[in-house]
């Protein structure tokens, strides 16, 4: 049997006269079948998390001066950092593959009189917004601008 | 002479006078080539146990009153055919739903969230019937036209994670109606039902897992309708909170 669900799961507000059984939860809850990739999606917030932290921790050192922004640099350089780095990369690329091909459906069929535009071009449009942005901050980070 | 095939079936018995939990039973089924699971369990109460519980119906995915776990998936036993399956096949009671008995789930609860959303079309005044129905144009129905192909199977409910956590979560299926006649033409009653979206057991407990749209069999997406209820339902608050009134006329 699978695990027990909440025990007021889907119970009616006044209980019946016939004795039941509590509610199971979903057999392949948490890790099976679709489930996994809906269980990964929600776990990258850890990732997240952790990366908020560090950007936090970076931003610290820029106050400290020069010798402290060194140190973080070179704990960057770390192979645990890179390899937290891809990890990082990885949660946003599942994330944001995952939310765009959600997001479309995810839209009213009209607001007020307007109506947004169909699926595939609400689509191709977060795809490209997405891929502008990255291309501005490698910009900015390459020194293209704002040097 | 149809090919006929052994499958072991099994199944979760509960009897709710004599035992304190659920247990499986296995029964061995010669199943026939173009059998569905409810033709099996039909089987299994005619010729093997008929003490066997289930409920079912129509035979055809209208009535939605066969669902159950099989194989650890919310189905519809009239629509899944045996010869998909392994040759174990598990059948138990919807998921997140108290069990009234063998594979019979309680089904009062989903019916009070359905009520709780009024599912049904709120007039400000009522037309008087001098005055001729209600017109509405195919554009105007084809915007809730899926969210009402629900039959009230309950698979979504037996697939969603937050429903299995949050007894108060409205769920998929109720949702999905309350905002069928929340954007249909003839309605005005959306205000009122998303003040029900946002109070408790509010929309926005779901956290999309899309696993209700994955399961239904009438191709409801009701993640859709969830997730558009949310948009709506904050959109609503924000009007509400810049115009006079909470911008009704």
């Amino acid at each position: 049997m699978a695990r027990a669900a909440h025990p007021e799961a889907m119970a009616p507000s006044k209980p019946g006269r016939t004795r039941t059984a509590p509610p199971q939860m979903p057999p392949k809850f948490p890790m099976q079948g679709r489930y996994r990739a809906y269980t990964i999606f929600d776990a990258t917030g850890l990732v997240y998390l952790l990366m908020g932290f560090g950007v936090l921790h970076a931003v610290r050192a820029l106050g400290d001066g020069a010798a402290a922004w060194q140190a973080v640099l070179a704990g960057w350089a770390n192979p645990v950092y890179v390899a937290f780095h891809l990890l990082a990369l990885a949660s946003v690329l599942f994330v944001g593959v995952r939310f765009f091909r959600l997001f479309p459906k995810a839209q009213p069929p009209r607001i007020g009189p307007a109506r947004p535009p169909p699926g595939p071009v609400i689509h191709g449009m977060l795809y490209a917004v997405w891929i502008g942005v990255s291309v501005v901050f490698v910009a900015i980070l390459a020194g293209g601008i704002f040097r | 002479m149809p090919d006929i095939h052994m499958k072991k079936f099994v199944v979760t018995r509960f009897d709710p006078d004599r035992e304190e939990a659920p247990r499986t039973e296995t029964y061995d089924v010669p199943c026939q080539s173009d059998w569905k699971v409810l033709d099996a369990l039909n089987f299994i109460k005619d010729e093997i146990d008929g003490t066997l519980s289930h409920r079912w119906s129509c035979r055809m995915a209208v009535c939605g009153s066969c669902g159950m776990q099989v194989n650890g998936e919310p189905s519809l036993t009239c629509k899944q055919a045996v010869s998909e399956l392994p040759d174990t096949i598990e059948v138990a009671p919807l998921a997140n739903f108290p069990i009234v008995r063998d594979l019979v789930v309680e089904l009062e609860g989903f019916l009070e969230k359905l009520q709780r959303v009024k599912p049904w079309i709120i007039r400000a005044k009522e037309k008087a019937v001098e005055e001729g129905t209600h017109r509405q144009s195919p554009a105007e129905h084809e915007e809730f036209k899926q969210f009402s192909m629900c039959i009230n199977c309950m698979l979504c409910y037996a697939a969603c994670p937050v429903v299995a956590n949050e007894p108060e979560f409205l769920g998929p299926a109720a949702i999905a109606l309350g905002h069928r006649y929340s954007i249909d033409s003839r309605d005005e009653g959306a205000a009122e039902r998303n003040e029900i979206f946002r109070g408790e057991g509010t929309v926005f407990s779901c956290s999309y897992a899309n696993e209700c749209s994955e399961v239904c069999p009438k191709h409801v997406d009701p993640a859709a309708a969830v997730n558009q209820a949310k948009f709506n339902a904050v959109i609503d608050w924000a009007t509400g909170l810049v115009l006079p009134r909470g911008g009704r006329e």
